[in-house]
């Protein structure tokens, strides 16, 4: 007998962080049969090497309408889990030390206040204060999210699994989607290997690879696979309090519950598929620590890795209905697909089940290029161009 | 412990928690704790357990040492004034209130103590419960005054073929291509190269004078698919070094792996090469009374250490080992009868460390994998010889540590095995095995072992985690003063 059921309401394609929280959000709203396909093991996509940094503010309205919402769900998410995430709500800086950037974040903090994101400018004295150990002299400006913080991702990815099979939803690992079949103009099933379920609808939440998965389905989806990386230092005893993005060195960073300081930059490098790691990107992001914060110094390097995502034109998600397929539904192209999990699970979950597409998520439209509206985003550490 | 007849006369004063020591000129740090009988050197990450040398679990060998924390004491020099502290204690390490975390039964801090579903996050309690335990957590201060303005440069030098190490399998294939009319680079954690070696053999072959040695540098990873090989010297204010071969040679060697029983991380325990290199590099015993086990190098080691004047109580096959007692130190062991000893040295099984080898041709998207051949690398000598096996104990085996840094008992493992889970990958994640300084070597060699044992099939299945690098901790320093000396792949 197989592992796989016959049939099924939806079939997510990943078991990312993405993917679970829309499949628990479509079992929450009542829709049974929902099953996730996964092709390797639990937490082995990006959900599970990622800097688990969480923030609800940027520097366009669209982004920071969706994020400040998902801020707002990671804040409820043990509850509305049953089981704990884990979210420490430990603050989030953004860090200037341009003039540019500095000018940026002015727009950024008006735009935080007008749609209802809690944020607020560091004086010299506030950073400081909030973040002792940096180098000071060399901030420019700072706006702190009281409500950002960070989580580890194992908890997230444990209580979301838990929560999923708790209400019916099949989760299976190891299980690799090679068809996706469709009839009359509809997704009708997946196919993993010889199996064969036939599916009301699909979700391409497969990260890296959801343009090869658009592809199973005879459709396209823009964007690219590429590696970033991060690295974990040896522990040492809470220096660090806030997670902190540091705009100009498109650097990211925390300190982690067990005592490690977490974080990466982004290189700019052709896009690699491989999940190896290199050595630019491992100095690179050592010399950010030794001179923003100089006593990590003496501090050791202790494992370093890559992990793949999904880029779109405009580095923002690719979220709701496939425009040339339909039943075929997508959430990618994340390069905050962490922070953004609990607020995509949210109203994707609505759109499915009731066909509703909700505000915050509409300009992420999968078809707004053909539209000619990609979505402008300054404040997020990519190297853009 | 006994200072053996060979130690050198002059004294070197240092402090250990605000106590004065005294070593001897030529110790590193931690033999001459070791010589004034101080064992405990480390407390593990959940319980505070003792941890001392052992060459298998790299926490037992880190302190701060001045301001530097994580300092590996196993290596580090000996100098006078050195202030030198134990980490993960409060208030003190003398007064140590988080060795009461000891008292907890075991199953309350499976995966830690962040696991928790009584502290739901989103409230206040849980930030507090969470600021207590970075605290808990993070085991040593990083110094608040930084003394370092800009990082120690790093260096990057081409060359036809580069060994690292320089065992006797090194210096052959060293030679070799330097006979070649090859430009060949050596490195070599000793300051000369074969000095563990040595311990083990005596002499050593001849290294041809064209041959280029580097010493007291560590090969931390391989990169690019063998286009580069990175090595940083163990003093973290010294520049790293980037070589840019044509081709690798590993001659890394075998290293020891304890048996997978209760006790084998007590401190006391500890492999061959730590054992001599106590003995014969510092004239410190490793115990008072030493037994030796292994699978067939335990006479030779024995002599080894008989000959410097060692007191050695037993030698034994591994195989034969049945229990190792001992609360805060080994205190015996069981084999057909009932030894009593402080200290337990193991030589064997012998098992290759397959982190750089690995590093250089894994490839993969949803999951590095081991490459099925190397192109550019060979392995020489022992690190391309199989793998002994893993011994596990018999009887009771619930209390053995697959991972003593991280406090990842057998039980915690096989609880998430009863539930179904038997993937490495998995494993690892719900429990941080191997998540430690060690990076999974030996650990993830023994949750294979322990898997094959108990789910059925070989070790070989189940796999290992990925090995991510760098295989050992280069300081933030050194690898800044590497910045720029590789360019970006674009
Ligand atoms: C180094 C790094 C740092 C980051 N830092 C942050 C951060 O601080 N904050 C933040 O918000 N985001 C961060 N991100 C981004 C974030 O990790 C991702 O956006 C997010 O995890 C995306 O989730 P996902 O579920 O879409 O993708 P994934 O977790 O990658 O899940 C996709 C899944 O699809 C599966 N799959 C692939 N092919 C198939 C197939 N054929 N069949 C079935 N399944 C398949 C894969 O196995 C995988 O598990 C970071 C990413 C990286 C790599």
């Amino acid at each position: 007998m197989s592992r796989y059921p016959k049939r099924a309401s939806v079939v997510v394609v990943g078991g990312g962080i993405q993917g679970l929280s829309c499949a628990f959000n479509l079992a929450l709203r009542g829709v049974g049969g929902v099953v996730v396909l996964d092709a390797g093991y639990w937490q082995g996509g990006a959900s599970g090497r990622n800097g688990t940094l969480i923030r609800g503010g940027f520097a366009s309205p669209e982004w920071t309408r969706f994020f400040g919402h998902s801020n707002q769900c990671w804040m409820n998410l043990a509850k509305t889990l049953g089981h704990n995430p884990m979210f420490t709500r430990r603050g989030y800086a953004m860090i200037a030390e341009t003039p540019k950037t500095a000018a940026m974040f002015e727009g950024a903090l008006k735009v935080h206040a007008e749609n209802g994101v809690t944020s607020r400018r560091l004086d010299d004295a506030g950073v400081r204060s909030v973040l002792p150990a940096i180098a000071a002299e060399r901030v420019s400006a700072a706006i702190h999210f009281r409500d950002g913080g960070v989580a580890p991702h194992h908890a997230p990815m444990k209580a979301y699994l838990a929560a999923c099979r708790a209400r019916g939803v099949q989760v299976h690992y190891r299980s690799k989607v090679t068809g996706i079949e469709t009839a009359n103009g509809c997704v009708s099933a997946v196919m993993v290997g010889d199996h064969r379920i036939d599916a009301d609808a699909v979700l391409i939440a497969a990260g890296a690879f959801s343009t090869e998965m658009a592809k199973l389905a005879g459709v396209s989806l823009a964007g690219y696979p590429m590696r970033i990386e991060a690295m974990a230092l040896e522990p040492t005893r809470p220096m660090i309090g806030p997670a902190l993005a540091l705009i100009d060195r498109l650097a990211y960073m925390h300190q982690t519950g067990r005592g490690e300081v977490v974080g990466g930059i982004e290189v700019p490098e052709r896009p690699r598929p491989s999940l190896k790691t290199d050595l630019p990107v491992m100095t690179g992001t050592a010399k950010v620590y030794f001179e923003m914060f100089p006593a990590l110094a003496q501090v050791r390097i202790m494992r370093h890795w890559g992990g793949m995502l999904h880029i779109s034109p405009d580095y923002g998600p690719l979220l709701g209905p496939h425009p040339a397929l339909r039943d075929l539904w997508i959430t990618a192209g994340w390069s905050y697909g962490y922070s953004g999990a609990p607020g995509a699970g949210d109203l994707m979950g609505k759109a499915i089940a009731t066909g509703q597409i909700d505000d915050r998520m509409a300009p992420f439209a999968v078809d707004r290029f053909d539209r000619g509206k990609p979505v402008r985003e300054l404040g997020i550490v990519l190297a853009t161009d | 412990m006994q200072r053996l007849s060979h130690a050198r006369p002059a004294r070197v004063a240092f402090t250990w928690n605000g106590h004065a020591i005294e070593g001897r000129e030529g110790d590193t740090v931690g033999a001459a704790l070791h010589a004034a009988s101080i064992t405990t050197l480390g407390r593990s990450r959940k319980h505070h357990r003792p941890i001392g040398l052992s060459g298998s679990f790299v926490s037992g060998s880190l302190a701060t040492v001045d301001t530097r924390p994580n300092v590996r004491l196993d290596r580090e020099p000996l100098a006078a004034g050195l202030t030198v502290r134990m980490q993960n204690t409060w208030p003190s390490a003398d007064l140590n209130l988080l060795s009461l975390a000891r008292l907890l039964p075991a199953r309350m801090t499976y995966a830690g103590f962040e696991h928790t579903n009584l502290m739901p996050s989103g409230t206040r309690r849980f930030e507090v419960w969470e600021k207590l335990l970075r605290f808990m957590a993070g085991v040593a201060d990083a110094p608040s005054a930084p003394n370092e303005r800009t990082a120690p440069k790093g260096a990057r030098v081409a060359v036809d073929t580069v060994v690292v190490a320089g065992g006797p399998a090194g210096r052959i294939a060293a030679s070799a291509a330097a006979q070649r009319g090859e430009r060949v680079m050596l490195i070599s954690r000793g300051s000369t190269p074969g000095e563990s070696a040595a311990r083990m053999v005596g002499s050593l072959p001849e290294l041809d004078h064209r041959v280029e040695t580097r010493g007291g540098l560590e090969a931390f990873g391989i990169y690019r698919d063998g286009a580069f090989v990175a090595a940083a010297p163990l003093d973290g204010r010294v520049g790293a070094l980037v070589i840019a071969p044509k081709k690798i040679v590993l001659a890394t060697g075998r290293r020891s792996c304890p048996p997978l029983m209760p006790g084998a991380d007590l401190p006391g325990v500890m492999d061959a090469a730590t054992a001599l290199s106590l003995a014969v590099d510092c004239a410190v015993a490793p115990g008072m009374q030493v037994a030796v086990i292994g699978t067939g190098a335990e006479i030779e080691v024995a002599r080894r250490l008989r000959d410097l004047g060692v007191h050695v109580v037993a030698t034994a096959p591994t195989q034969s080992l049945r229990r190792i007692t001992g609360h805060n130190a080994v205190t015996g062991i069981e084999t057909d009868r009932l030894i009593t000893c402080d200290a337990l040295v193991h030589a064997g099984p012998w098992r290759p460390d397959p982190a750089l080898a690995f590093m250089a041709g894994c490839d993969g998207l949803l999951q590095l994998r081991d490459a099925p051949h190397l192109s550019g690398v060979s392995l020489a000598g022992g690190a391309g010889d199989a793998a002994e096996p893993i011994i596990l104990g018999p009887g009771p085996r619930d209390a053995a540590f697959v991972c003593p840094c991280m406090d990842v008992t057998v039980a915690e493992i096989l609880h998430h095995v009863r539930r179904g889970e038997t993937d490495v990958e998995v494993l690892k994640r719900l429990t941080a095995c191997g998540m430690g300084p060690c990076q999974g070597v030996p650990c993830w060699d023994q949750l294979a072992a322990l898997l094959a044992e108990e789910v059925g099939g070989a070790p070989a299945d189940y796999g290992h985690p990925t090995y991510r690098g760098p295989r050992r901790g280069l300081t933030v320093a050194q690898a800044a003063g590497l910045d720029g000396l590789v360019e970006p792949d674009r």
